[in-house]
């Protein structure tokens, strides 16, 4: 079997078992939905009102039921009805998670295009500025909360030097998120990549290469690249796993109708078919981010030293 | 050279031309509107949305109480009592809902029963109400329960007028009908046409902040017109900003402490009172930069609110919890047959005032020996009403209707549907049947007083502060008067997005 193809009978796979095991864990939660909705609308709570709306959303029948029957739904491109909203999961969906795609992908991409660069001339002269301030970045960005950097580039480029306009509803708004979730990113994928590039320079071939006349930077560039992009590829997947996260914490702060607040409200009110919805989408997200990984590694493996 | 100017004159016509369609494009520019706070839903009978949808200027009711807090008709034009338990209520004529049909008695009744059968709120005052068309343009009402003041029970929250449509949604006769919605996020909103001065009345798109200083920057950063409920600590360097004007207001809500009745600690009312008496409310004020100690249920604007703070008095507490049992360790930690005295206070992000409060709270209540816990939780209604927290920080309008009743109705008669705090007391349900039969407005404060005075005795809650609220406005809505607390953001009278103030 080829690579491409076990890796995506090994993504079906894993959606599948995720989505039974998300199914369990989510009709397990404490709180029943039935008894938050009666509470939240001020139903009256008499046998009838919670017998009607078990039946409406489908919790008095038995789980492997109400499973199977969600599946068959699910991929069909039905998702169900959100207890909460009553309307379509699946448009609830496709009206906000364009925008979280859009503010996690853009950081995500932009992170790896400006890691290289830096992490290079950082690799290229240790201790030099670029390493310093790089090094800096990484401490900085770990140690400080992504809220509350946001809250401080809000104040400064948005009211007080009035350079974005982080509040519009069109990219305008998406600056100061992109660029928190690609400066999260960038910090950590630049440190990797440079520390790989400089176990390179460690090396007996990376001293031949100079022997024989190569610069520094052309030796680092031809022998130390791949291998220093292979791990920062790898470092790539838990950034991707962090953004995902993140988003939900940056669209509060920003006021970004995405999924970020709708999934909030949601777990509050035990909304199962949206939280189902949305393990789905965030493992499916994860496993094709896995599976690009997975490839890019195989592709670059052979070149390892 | 010619030719230089000829394009210099060339550009000034388009820049001026350019600079004409601004100017004449800004009055139908969207107000932006941000708030804490947005309806959950469009489906007027489900939850607290009557009153978020009448707040954005979706809906109205047949009654409501104006900036002075006198009950006024609305869309109803007089109410009058027929026999003990019915009244004939006059609509008035020519007004329509947002989609051309007529507010007619039909309508009307269809959708009141309709909240009636779905939203228990509904029946605090009056129990189930029926309506029968009486004649094209009266409504009869036959309440459950005497109710000596029909019109404020219309004006109450759940009591607002909609349409049922043919597919199970509603449609309204406010000044705005909606034409987007997206649940926690924001909601457009349109003039509605068949509503008087709809020509001059702007678009508005109004959004959901969940984090009260991003409602704050977005303010200072000129991306709205009007920040409703702005956290206290940030008014000072807002009112600093020439671009902005801050209105502050106060509020007919309370800031009041729920005790859980239910809770072992809690079940004894010396406790409670004990806990009532260690709160300081002046330092409670101070550190949300404003309001004043609650004197009882009510804001001091109200004829039938209490006339003195309620008093702090940390040795009657610490005399009180020996006499319950609690009794202080050598570490000043009180306990009882080796259980520790620990409390868990909770409040919500949606109220920032009372997330300050939470600090503040705790360290009064430490010198007690009484530990405390806090907790943010985002669901406040939800988890106040599984009953799972000891003492409840709550902001609550305790007369919506300009009238003591319906607060105390809804919120401490036993079994009520919002009864958080489990309390249940004869006496004071007895007190409440008063209510059902005397309209005197003189007879009523005695019977709030009364009834107030038993929640003293009792303390199932803890009256903690009138607050006073911040309102942030560009010079687009420089003219906007705050009123109703936040039961009237959106009004019929806010008109277009100008930089000239409003008449």
């Amino acid at each position: 079997m080829t690579l491409p193809a076990r890796i995506t009978l090994r993504t079906v796979t894993s959606l599948l078992v995720i989505s039974l095991l998300a199914f369990a864990v989510i009709s397990a939660m404490p709180s029943d939905p039935v008894a938050i909705a009666i509470r939240a609308w001020n139903l009256p709570p008499d046998g009838a009102t919670v017998a009607g709306l078990r039946s409406q959303w489908g919790l008095d029948r038995p789980f492997l039921e109400r499973y199977g029957a969600w599946l068959a739904r699910f991929v069909r491109g039905d998702w169900g009805l959100s207890f909460r909203t009553g309307e379509p999961v699946l448009a609830e969906f496709l009206q906000r998670l364009p925008l979280t795609m859009t503010m996690a992908l853009s950081g995500l991409a932009l992170a790896p295009l400006l890691a290289v660069p830096l992490g290079f001339l950082a690799a290229l002269r240790p201790s030099g500025w670029i390493d310093r301030a790089t090094r800096g970045l990484a401490v900085f960005v770990q140690a400080v909360p992504s809220i509350w950097l946001g809250l401080i580039l809000l104040y400064v480029l948005g009211v007080q030097l009035r350079w974005i306009r982080p509040f519009t509803r069109d990219w305008n708004g998406l600056i100061l998120p992109v660029a928190l979730i690609a400066l999260h990113s960038l910090a950590v994928l630049t440190r990797v990549y440079r520390r790989d590039l400089l176990d390179v320079t460690r090396q007996p071939f990376f001293r031949t290469a100079l022997a024989k006349g190569l610069t520094r930077a052309g030796a680092l560039w031809r022998h130390g690249h791949a291998h220093a992009l292979y791990a920062m590829i790898s470092a790539f997947r838990a950034e991707a796993s962090w953004a995902v996260g993140s988003t939900a914490a940056l669209e509060v702060l920003f006021g970004l109708p995405g999924i970020g607040q709708f999934l909030v409200e949601s777990i509050a009110a035990r909304d199962y078919p949206v939280l189902q919805a949305y393990v789905m989408v965030v493992a499916a997200w994860l496993l094709v981010l896995n599976a690009g990984v997975a490839l890019c590694l195989a592709w670059l493996g052979p070149s390892r030293p | 050279m010619g030719t230089m100017i000829r394009a210099l004159r060339a550009s000034a016509v388009v820049l001026a031309s350019v600079a004409g369609f601004a100017t004449g494009a800004h009055a139908a520019d969207p107000l932006r509107v941000g708030a804490a706070f947005i309806t959950s839903g469009l489906d007027p009978a489900k939850g607290s949305n009557g009153w978020a949808l009448a707040s954005h200027g979706i809906g109205e009711n047949l009654f409501s109480v104006d900036r002075d807090g006198v009950l006024v008709p609305e869309l109803a034009a007089s109410a009058e009592r027929v026999d003990e338990l019915t009244w004939r209520v006059r609509l008035k004529p020519g007004r329509q809902f947002s989609d051309g049909t007529p507010v007619s008695t039909e309508a009307v009744s269809a959708g009141l029963a309709h909240t009636m059968a779905n939203n228990k709120a509904a029946l605090a005052t009056g129990g189930t109400l029926r309506f029968k068309a009486w004649d094209p343009l009266t409504i009869e009402v036959t309440t459950e329960r005497p109710v000596p003041l029909i019109q404020a029970l219309f004006a109450e929250w759940p009591m607002i007028v909609y349409g049922l449509k043919a597919d199970g949604g509603a449609v309204f006769s406010g000044p705005y009908a909606v034409q987007s919605f997206k649940p926690d996020a924001e909601i457009e909103l349109i003039a509605n046409p068949h509503f008087e001065g709809a020509q001059k009345r702007s678009p508005v798109t109004y959004r959901k902040f969940a984090d009260a200083q991003a409602l704050t920057l977005a303010l200072e950063a000129g991306e709205l017109d009007l920040a409703f409920g702005l956290p206290a600590e940030s008014i000072a360097r807002l009112k600093n900003d020439p671009e902005l004007t801050i209105q502050s207001f106060p509020v007919g809500y309370q800031y009041l402490a729920y005790l859980n009745t239910r809770t072992p600690a809690l079940a004894d009312a010396r406790v409670r009172r004990a806990i009532d008496l260690a709160f300081d409310r002046q330092q409670l004020a101070t550190a949300i930069h404003g309001g004043l100690p609650a004197t009882g249920a009510y804001a001091p604007y109200f004829p039938f609110a209490g006339k003195e703070a309620r008093p702090t008095d940390a040795a009657k507490a610490a005399a009180l919890l020996d006499e319950a049992g609690w009794t202080a360790g050598a570490d000043g930690k009180r306990s009882r047959e080796g259980e520790a005295l620990t409390l868990t206070v909770l409040a919500y992000p949606q109220r920032p005032d009372l997330v300050a409060m939470l600090p503040v709270i705790k360290a009064q209540l430490a010198p007690l020996g009484i530990a405390v816990e806090t907790k943010i939780v985002e669901n406040a209604n939800d988890v106040a009403a599984s009953g799972d927290y000891d003492v409840f920080l709550w902001a609550q309008h305790t007369a919506p209707s300009g009238d003591p009743a319906f607060f105390l109705n809804s919120t401490f008669r036993t079994g009520a549907g919002l009864n958080f705090t489990g309390y249940a007391s004869p006496d004071f349900d007895a007190i409440l049947d008063g209510f059902a039969t005397e309209s005197d407005p003189a007879k009523r404060a005695e019977i709030a007083a009364r009834a107030q005075q038993k929640l003293f005795e009792d303390a199932p809650v803890s009256f903690l502060l009138s607050p006073v609220w911040h309102v942030g406005l560009s010079k687009a809505l420089s003219g906007y008067e705050p009123w109703g607390s936040d039961y009237h953001v959106l009004r019929a009278d806010i008109g277009e997005s100008t930089a000239a103030p409003l008449d």
